[in-house]
């Protein structure tokens, strides 16, 4: 297998890993492990005997079995001690026969590792059975998806003898004995609510749809490093979304999918079109500059979630395309589950990019059945632009106050709307034809097209008990809004296990990708950018007239003053900006149980992707040198390598302790060796290879950068009641200087089930409280920048070398030999509890989050020769407060109703930075009219900018030379991030149809945007509409205080409103919305009668329906363009987008 | 129990070795493959003589101080800061801050650090260089850091304190003294990584000397008396007067970096597509400038000038209109006004002149007429004319300007009258000579007034209608380095182009 790296493999052994973990393992022999079972477990009640529950407990935790059995059952029955022995030298069943043997109780065998136990009567039983033919009732189990239920329990009211399992088909047959008709049948099985259905006459075939339940109770999550646990044990909030959540109304990218769906996540989709980037921010922004989103992790391995050539930044232009992340490249078909590790504790093992939290994606498994199933999932959605722009369309193309007379004037003032009044009679204009001078309102609708998404899945699994696989196949189409723009991917992905014999198990995950993006949209600046001329062009222009972009010679056709304010169409036709990424994911493990309570599991894992990139603004832009072009290209190959090797314990201490121990290692590698090409003007027009350009540039980017680690976690369950659990890790950083490379870091936490100890009132059902600290240590991602380096100019001068100083990221940093591991340490704390009958429940946090030493690339005075320097001082904290409510306000029989409401509140705090410093710049808006800061004192990512000055009685100070208003100093606008967010889902079930319903909102930030700048200097904006017919009256104080009054003429209005882009703060606008995100609407399709299909439904979809609530003029508050750290600004991406569409899922 | 707490001691051993060996290789790994870990002096110094000449070319020099200097036109709104006083939209007023500190301000000190001290020349001619670097700043701010400029990496200084400019002026003339006076023939040099004289120590002696009388000229109107002190001390150590001693930088066609970064700005900000009419920002020469040529019938308007004719470069005087600064409009006679000839001006492989014996003559003149230098006024006015029109032979044959049209100028321009007319024929000449050189055209017109310009008033500008003493300092200043960005305000003045910077005095 190519993929493990030798190298990687001799790494971690010279690293000693295989004998730290190996040496406890292999001295555990059989015999000490007997020898030790004598000492220190539960202990025996009275001399020799032990209970019947405590003796079923030790055989539970000796043979990782479960037992589900009526409470009670097991009261007062004692076991003699011999027999227990004895027990536990047995196989499980034979084990369970013996110790029930004395007792008038029977088991079953649910499946592999869960057991019933119920009262046998032997007399009865027959008896009866014989004496009464009583009826068999046959009937079958499904879940809401209409997927059989294999395993759950169908018992009859009252009668607990009365019991069985469905099969893998979700099919029983239950004998009613003794007992009489009608009987109420108990169904239940985990995962899902308990239902109670009345049977009249067993002739007719029992047919029971079960809900999901979304209670506390007994839900399995999967936490660090995979490892399933009890949700009741954890001590600190995790969150788990089915997968099955993300398959019908589709994000391109699964992660923007999570919007809404859980508290303290903050999830941002991108105005980059399809194919682009999601932004995922838990518990605030825990870095002032390094990398904020969580650790991705594909069953227990961590994935790469990079962005090849970066984020797009806020000012650039040319091509400042998002190229897309990691997770857009998880097929959501293929998850099984989702959870969220918000806090320290819950990702302290995963290590120091855990710090913002970990998302823990659980793909699908192959199960044991006859034949192979086949899953197929299909949608189609279409997308429209949602319009928002409002403009003025009194006064129409022109300049102070006069319509074009001429061609050349049409052109000149192709973004100006400061026309005369209009007067549909026909005008001049940019084409030398005549066009009435009349409102162009549809330019938005008439220059994007409909998109379209078609996504297709179809995935197989089948195989037996020993081996089992899951294949699937999927494909994504997906047609943008904007001209010519298409993304396209192909996921494959295999997953196989197998069981060798009965110590050693293997798993194997293989997943290809390839992904295909056409033309992605640029957004930022005007330069490349097909959306700004959409937005700016004059209002009584129809944007139609721009087509195609180019004339005879391709030269594009300039509509306005400035050849950098790209024509629309030039840009869509003509520019190519096309990449192409091949990624593998591949994944082995091999677990080797030496006991049945004691493995060892190795795995390891490669994320690896090829990129090519190649972006062309093409001979004729008249923006570039000559108008004949430029070339980018970026060619990359990114690994990310990890190997880890663990090893489990667990045992009872004195009978009621339960105790797991876990230790490990693990070693990760990244590699990314890229290629940038750039290049300017093709000698040959059209000729489009960076052989043919004047000047070209080569840049390696070759970075390496590894960690080691150690860690090891201890958890303590007492009687179920109470859990403690403890974990530690120690990394070893590659880009940190040797003195300072490694931190170790502890965590803490601790579960208590109230409802468990404590006698509550009845109508609590379930009650827990939990509490954890942790703290997690972590380095810069970025090798290279302990000591200044130098760098060659490639080619020289007149024939001699020429050196110059290495940049990071295009900018001089000062760097630093000193960096330290930074720490971030949370503690969180928590209850929730479940209330009438588990009608009601809540899950409530509140955290605490404090990041110290962070690593921060800080803007510097550029006197200093430098523009950044990286610092290891900075503080942050974040706090806050997530609640989750569930409830079910209607269920009956046919109609039920659930609900679920998270609101998050977090509240950020820059404490430090550097000495002396007392802001960091972050972020650029295009024009410096605005910027993004982390401020001392403020929260994360503060907009500042400016406002016209005023004095203290809040008269305007104008400066009497210029006629402008004075601006003030740099100041505080408001946070860039939202700290409130919420999402309220309801989901209806009547018979068949079942309606799901998403609704999510965000409040608190501000939004600078960029657009409303430009609109307002070209007479776009309603509010330019002022002073119009007769000028516009000013009057405040000059810079000497004097009384100060002046009209601006019509025939200046447009340089006056054009200044306005100094007051920063006429251009912000709040960005809090509430947004009906989803809409599912699903019919269950009877297909019983079908022997073909196990299941079937049709679904209408869709997303991003309806804005319910927002403050912002022109621009859906959600414009973002970078999944970078600065958000905050607008700036013409591609407009947002609703979507509709059907999804079809069936089963074979 | 005994067996946990084996594992336990197991885990611990395991783990105390594994501190010792789990760092193996990292140090190696973190090196950067594609850099190098030191300095080499000598090739860093082409690097800083590289970008001292090629900041900013377009924006300060032919938008800012080309335009306000009536050299340069556009009838654009967004380039036309030094046209029409407009600040619409861009950084142009602070590029020396953003690329010229961390440019070359920074190489040139990264080069004197890594120099011995016995390297008597390299940082002798470093030295100058660094002045040279630092003079062009702070004539166009003012109160610059100086001192305390470029030591973010040697001593971790991330908010310099602003000199003030009498501070920096008395500073750089004195490190252009101790410098001159070290340079040593006998001892090593850069060679040919000394693009401007290939390690000629002699050479560059007078380059020291001829930038201090650059200076000290400078101070003309603040302080007349260390001007003479400076301006004496210069003439002393000998200055470039021959054509043979001009610091010339050469060009050849290649990459960015191999370009005339004059002619790559120009063509790629407006006159690349070569018809007159398709200038993307707009711009043309100036009126004030074409007719000033015109009228003194210059032969240097033919290799400077050019007007688009039938698909041609037609460089005939008759055909020469200058475009009117302050308009707002694309003219209907766009196409008919002049641009800079593609023969000569825009061309990759053009020099940059960095101090010509024609500047050098012009100071003498100066000098002579003040009474600071004893050689005689007209002769070095006349010799500085004809070393200017010889100097556009080195931009190629279209450069050339016959020797005949050279002598017949000399003859009609003999430099006489008044002390305020000889100085507004030298400043004229200045005007004239050092075209292309924007920032020394500027900064000489501010010191003497002359050429006499006429500002432009269009409604907008942020000027109150006047032409501007200074650019400003950047945002960013007042974001990460307000303390010491305050104290230069508060004893130089407001930050407005308005603002007249310290030997600028009214």
């Amino acid at each position: 297998m190519n993929i493990l790296n030798q190298n990687l493999i001799l790494g971690l052994l010279s690293c000693a890993l295989l004998p730290g973990i190996a040496a406890p393992v292999s001295a555990q022999t059989p015999a000490m492990y007997a020898s030790m079972r004598q000492t220190d477990n539960i202990p025996y009640h009275k001399a020799g005997t032990m209970s019947l529950k405590d003796a079923l407990i030790r055989l539970k935790k000796l043979q990782n079995i479960r037992f589900a059995y009526r409470e009670g059952l097991l009261d007062g029955k004692m076991v003699p001690a011999d027999v227990v022995d004895k027990a536990e030298t047995m196989e499980a069943e034979a084990a369970l026969k013996l110790l029930l043997s004395d007792f008038a109780l029977a088991y079953s065998r649910v499946n592999k590792t869960q057991y019933s136990i119920y009262t046998r009567d032997v007399n009865t039983t027959i008896l009866n059975y014989n004496a009464l033919f009583a009826d068999k009732l046959k009937g079958k189990i499904t879940g809401p998806d209409g997927a059989p239920v294999p395993g759950a329990t169908i018992s009859v009211k009252g009668n607990s003898a009365l019991v069985t399992v469905a099969n893998d088909k979700g099919d029983f047959e239950l004998n009613l004995k003794d007992a009489t008709l009608p009987v109420v049948l108990v169904v239940s099985s985990i995962g899902f609510d308990k239902q109670e259905i009345t049977v009249n006459s067993a002739a007719d075939l029992v047919s029971v749809t079960l809900a999901e339940s979304n209670k506390a109770l007994s839900e399995v999550v999967v936490t660090a490093l995979g490892i399933k646990k009890d949700k009741k044990a954890l001590a600190y909030a995790v969150t788990e979304v089915k997968g099955s959540d993300f398959t019908q109304a589709r994000e391109v990218n699964v992660a923007n999918a999570l919007t809404g769906k859980i508290a303290g996540v903050n999830a941002t989709s991108l105005a980059s079109g399809p194919g682009g980037s999601s932004r995922v921010i838990i518990r605030g922004n825990t870095s002032l500059n390094g990398d904020n989103q969580p650790l991705y992790v594909v069953n227990g391995m961590p994935i790469d979630n990079t962005t090849p050539g970066g984020s797009p930044t806020t000012g650039g232009g040319g091509q400042n395309v998002d190229r897309g992340d990691g997770i857009g490249g998880i097929n959501p078909d293929d998850i099984e589950t989702i959870s969220v590790l918000k806090g320290g504790t819950a990702a302290a093992l995963y290590g120091s990019r855990a710090a913002n939290g970990v998302i823990l994606i659980t793909t699908k498994k192959g199960r044991a059945r006859k034949g192979v199933g086949v899953d197929y999932n299909s949608t189609f959605t279409a997308e429209t632009p949602v319009v928002f722009t409002d403009w003025q369309y009194e006064y129409g193309q022109g300049d102070g106050g006069v319509k074009p007379s001429s061609q050349s004037q049409a052109v000149t003032w192709g973004r100006r709307s400061w026309g005369a009044k209009m007067d549909g009679q026909n005008y001049i204009a940019f084409d030398g034809k005549e066009h009435p001078y009349s409102p162009q309102k549809n330019n938005i609708q008439n220059f994007y097209r409909t998109g379209s998404t078609y996504t297709n899945t179809v995935a197989f699994n089948g195989g037996n008990e020993a081996l089992n696989f899951r294949f699937s196949l999927s494909n994504t189409n997906s047609k943008s809004i904007v001209p010519n723009s298409k993304f396209d991917k192909k996921i494959a992905n295999l997953n196989l296990n197998a069981v060798l014999g009965k110590k050693i198990s293997i798993e194997a995950i293989a997943q290809y990708n390839v992904e295909n993006a056409t033309n992605r949209s640029s957004s930022g600046d005007a330069t490349g950018n097909p959306n700004w001329g959409v937005y700016m062009i004059a209002n009584t222009v129809d944007i139609r007239s721009l087509d195609p972009g180019y004339d005879a010679n391709g030269r594009e056709i300039q509509w306005n003053e400035t050849a950098y304010a790209s024509n629309p169409y030039f840009v869509v036709n003509r520019f190519k900006n096309n990449d192409t990424k091949n990624r593998f994911i591949g994944q082995a493990s091999v677990k080797y149980d030496i006991l049945k309570n004691l493995y060892v599991k190795g795995n390891i894992s490669r994320d690896f992707f090829n990129y090519d990139y190649v972006g062309i603004i093409p001979t004729g832009t008249v923006y570039t040198t000559g108008a004949a072009g430029e070339y980018s290209g970026i060619r990359n190959a990114v690994s990310e390598t990890n190997s880890m090797l663990t090893a489990n314990y667990n045992t009872k201490l004195a009978g009621t302790i339960g105790l797991n121990v876990l230790a490990g290692g693990n070693s990760r590698r990244y590699k990314s060796n890229q290629t940038a090409i750039t290049g300017t003007q093709f000698i040959i027009p059209f000729f489009y290879s960076y052989t043919n350009l004047s000047t070209v540039t080569t840049t390696p980017t070759r970075n390496n950068v590894a960690t080691n680690s150690i860690f090891g976690a201890v958890d303590l369950d007492y009687k179920s009641v109470l859990f403690l659990n403890f974990s530690g890790r120690e990394d070893w950083f590659s880009t940190l200087s040797p003195q300072n490379n490694h931190i170790f870091y502890p965590a803490v936490g601790s579960s208590f089930i109230l409802s468990d100890a404590v006698q509550l009132p009845k109508a609590i059902s379930f009650a827990k409280v939990r509490a954890s600290w942790a703290q997690v240590g972590g380095a810069t991602p970025d090798p290279y920048i302990l000591n200044q380096s130098y760098s060659m100019v490639q080619g020289g001068h007149e024939g001699q070398p020429v050196q110059t100083i290495t940049q990071s990221n295009g900018a001089n940093l000062v760097t630093n030999s000193n960096l330290k591991p930074l720490t971030s340490t949370t503690y969180e704390v928590g209850v929730e509890a479940q209330l009438l009958n588990n009608r009601i429940g809540f899950d409530i946090t509140y955290y605490n989050k404090h990041t110290t030493n962070d690593i921060v690339t800080t803007a510097i005075s550029t006197t200093s020769g430098y523009n950044n320097a990286l610092l290891n001082v900075g503080k942050l904290s974040n706090k806050g407060i997530e609640v989750l409510l569930t409830g079910t306000p209607v269920k009956s029989k046919n109609f039920t109703w659930n609900v679920s409401y998270n609101v998050a509140y977090n509240q950020s705090k820059v404490e430090q930075l550097a000495a002396g410093l007392t802001t960091l710049q972050m972020a650029t808006s295009v024009g410096s009219w605005a910027f993004i800061h982390n401020s001392v004192g403020s929260p994360y990512g503060v907009i500042k900018g400016y406002s016209a000055a005023k004095n203290e009685k809040g008269e305007t100070i104008y400066n009497s030379a210029t006629g402008y208003e004075q601006k003030s100093a740099l100041k505080n606008l408001g946070n860039g991030v939202p700290p409130l967010t919420m999402g309220f889902s309801n989901t209806f079930n009547y018979k068949r149809l079942s309606l799901d319903v998403l609704v999510d909102g965000k409040f608190g930030n501000k939004v600078f945007s960029v657009m409303n700048v430009y609109a307002t200097r070209f007479g776009l904006h309603k509010k330019t509409l002022k002073g119009r017919e007769n000028g516009l009256e000013l009057s405040g104080v000059d810079q000497n205080g004097n009384a100060y009054t002046n009209t601006i003429p019509v025939s200046n209005l447009r340089l006056y409103y054009d200044n306005t882009k100094n007051y920063t703060d006429q251009f912000i606008y709040d960005g809090s919305f509430v947004k009906l995100r989803q809409v599912v609407l699903s019919y269950q399709i009877p297909v019983q009668k079908l022997k073909i299909v196990q299941s079937a439904s049709l679904s209408f979809v869709a997303r991003n329906l309806l804005i319910l609530y927002k403050n912002t003029d022109n621009f859906d508050p959600e414009s973002s363009y970078t999944n970078s750290n600065a958000q905050g600004f607008e700036a013409f991406g591609i407009p947002r987008t609703r979507s509709f569409g059907l999804n079809l899922m069936a089963k074979f | 129990m005994k067996m946990r707490f084996n594992f336990l001691i197991y885990t611990a051993i395991a783990a105390t070795l594994l501190i010792q060996s789990c760092d193996k290789g990292f140090e190696e790994m973190n090196v950067n493959p594609d850099a190098s870990s030191s300095a080499v002096p000598e090739y860093m110094f082409s690097k800083a003589l590289l970008d001292a000449l090629n900041n900013s070319w377009f924006a300060t020099d032919a938008l800012a101080c080309g335009g306000s200097m009536q050299q340069f036109a556009t009838y654009k709104d967004v380039p036309g800061i030094g046209d029409k006083y407009y600040f619409q939209q861009g950084t142009y007023p602070y590029d020396y801050f953003t690329t010229g500190f961390p440019g070359a301000v920074n190489e040139i000190a990264t080069v004197i650090n890594a120099l011995d001290s016995s390297e008597v020349n390299e940082l002798s001619i470093s030295r100058i260089w660094r002045v040279f670097i630092m003079h062009r700043i702070t004539d166009l701010y003012g109160d610059i850091p100086y001192s305390e400029a470029a030591q973010g990496y040697t001593t971790n200084n991330f908010t310099p304190s602003y000199d003030a400019q009498k501070d920096i002026y008395a500073d750089m003339l004195n490190e252009l003294d101790e410098a001159a006076q070290a340079l040593d023939a006998s001892k090593t040099t850069f060679g040919a990584g000394d693009y401007i004289y290939e390690g000629d120590v002699t050479k560059w002696k007078k380059f020291a000397y001829s930038l201090m009388l650059r200076l000290g000229m400078r101070m003309s109107k603040i302080d007349a008396t260390s001007a003479q002190t400076w301006v004496q001390k210069a003439i002393a150590g000998g200055v470039i007067t021959d054509d043979a001693d001009i610091a010339t930088m050469k060009y050849t066609d290649g990459t960015s970096l191999n370009r005339n970064p004059r002619a790559a700005a120009l063509l790629s900000n407006d006159y690349a597509v070569a018809d007159g009419t398709s200038n993307t920002e707009g711009g043309k020469l100036a009126q004030t400038f074409i007719n000033l040529l015109k009228d003194n019938n210059d032969p240097r308007l033919n290799v400077i000038a050019i007007v688009w004719k039938d698909g041609k470069a037609d460089t005939s005087t008759a055909l020469q209109f200058g475009m009117p600064n302050g308009l707002l409009l694309k003219p209907d006679s766009f196409v008919y006004y002049s641009e800079p000839n593609p023969s000569t001006i825009l061309q990759y492989t053009a020099p940059i002149i960095v101090m010509s014996a024609a500047e050098v003559n012009l100071y003498l003149a100066e000098a002579a007429v003040r009474g600071w230098y004893s050689g005689d006024a007209a002769t070095t006015f006349s010799a500085a004319i004809g070393a200017s029109m010889r100097n556009w032979a080195e931009f190629g044959t279209a450069g050339v300007i016959a020797e005949s049209k050279i002598t017949a100028y000399q003859a009609a321009h003999t430099l006489t009258g008044t002390t305020a007319q000889q100085l507004e024929m030298i400043g004229n000449e200045y005007y004239v000579s050092m075209f292309l050189d924007e920032q020394e055209i500027h900064a000489n017109w501010r010191r003497l007034g002359y050429p006499a310009l006429t500002p432009v008033n269009i409604s907008g500008n942020i000027t109150g209608g006047t032409i501007p003493r200074r650019l400003l300092y950047p945002p960013s200043e007042e974001s990460v380095n307000a303390a010491s960005l305050q104290e230069a305000i508060d004893r130089q003045g407001a930050n407005l182009m308005t603002t007249r910077i310290w030997w600028d005095k009214e």
